[in-house]
């Protein structure tokens, strides 16, 4: 049951038809894994703990400095040095009392991927590499979790929802085995990361309430420099290595 | 590759064909493949994602797939910052 406040801190949303009260319900009892808390996780962190997400896990192995600022909006210059899970928490708890947001410092690898994800039913990826997104892939597809993708350079940016059994996954968009070592850190500005992290959280919300996802097997491109968006299917790849192009 | 690279955009003049890579009109060989257009405009990126004619072309396929005329092919580059 939603208390009264509840009901009025969410009353603009559960005015929605695809939300409603039963929705508002779904959110509260809605479990997320959260990889990243820079410039994309920075926003999807406080719509999804806005929204009243009843419980989001936010993974992060960094500490907040400087050059982080100009986007990431979560943290702020009092809390240049602190970690990132600390500086998130403080604020997200802050926004919204009814939401448990437990912070768990780490970097996430295959060892430790199965334990973060526990009974979480979306991953979200807000992490800034490669090698990060592989990892919740397998994991994904392994354990039928939706995986909600996004990424930014400078003022591009790209997202798609992975949903195993169904569509694509990440590695049949980028299927190369290859496993760089982490990239040089791309130009990156803030309404970039903020624009595909809104969309990020629009799907994760329709997914969590029952919608269905509108990038799922989709990959929505934008671009800042001339302010276009562009779709593209992507279909399940027959010889991809880590769903095999399956169906369910 | 050079060779691959002239045959691609030079086979004769006569028997070229115009078609538009990442919105620009371009004059290639009608045998060119995507995996030689791949060559020819330097898009080596083991992360790319080619757009054939608004489809999306997976990697084993870009060998065997030709261009025609007023074909629209696009070199995406992905987006891993965050």
């Amino acid at each position: 049951m939603l208390t009264e406040d509840e009901t009025r801190r969410y009353s603009r949303q559960i005015a929605l038809p695809e939300i409603g009260v039963e929705g508002q319900h779904r959110l509260a009892a809605g479990r997320v894994l959260m990889v990243g808390l820079g410039g994309l996780g920075s926003i999807v962190a406080y719509y999804l703990t806005a929204a009243g997400v009843g419980y989001l896990k936010l993974i992060d192995r960094d500490k907040v400095t400087l050059e982080n600022l100009n986007r990431q909006i979560l943290h702020t210059t009092a809390d240049l040095g602190r970690f990132k899970t600390e500086s998130a928490s403080e604020k997200l708890g802050r926004l919204n009392p009814h939401c448990r947001i437990e912070a768990v410092h780490a970097a996430i690898v295959d060892e430790n991927v199965e334990d973060l994800l526990d009974d979480c039913t979306v991953i979200v990826d807000a992490t800034d590499n490669r090698a990060t997104r592989l990892v919740l892939n397998k994991v994904s597809v392994r354990r039928h979790v939706p995986f909600v993708y996004g990424g930014i350079s400078g003022w591009e940016g790209m997202t798609s929802t992975f949903i195993p059994g169904s569509t694509a996954c990440f590695s049949c968009l980028f299927p190369s085995p290859a496993e760089t070592a982490d990239e040089p850190s791309p130009p990156v500005l803030g309404p970039t990361a903020g624009l595909i992290a809104s969309i990020q959280c629009l799907e994760i919300l329709r997914l969590l309430v029952g919608a269905p996802p509108q990038l799922a097997g989709r990959l929505l491109r934008f671009s800042g420099s001339i302010t276009a968006f562009h779709m593209l299917q992507i279909n399940r790849n027959p010889h991809c290595r880590v769903c095999g192009g399956q169906t369910g | 590759m050079v060779a691959k690279q002239a045959e691609a955009r030079n086979s004769s003049m006569s028997s070229l064909i115009q078609i538009t890579v990442n919105g620009l009109s371009e004059s290639v060989s009608p045998s060119a493949t995507l995996a030689d257009l791949i060559e020819l405009f330097q898009e080596m990126d083991h992360d790319l994602i080619v757009e054939h004619n608004g489809r999306f072309v997976f990697p084993q396929d870009y060998a065997a797939t030709r261009v025609a005329p007023s074909d629209r092919v696009e070199f995406i580059h992905p987006n891993f910052g965050g």
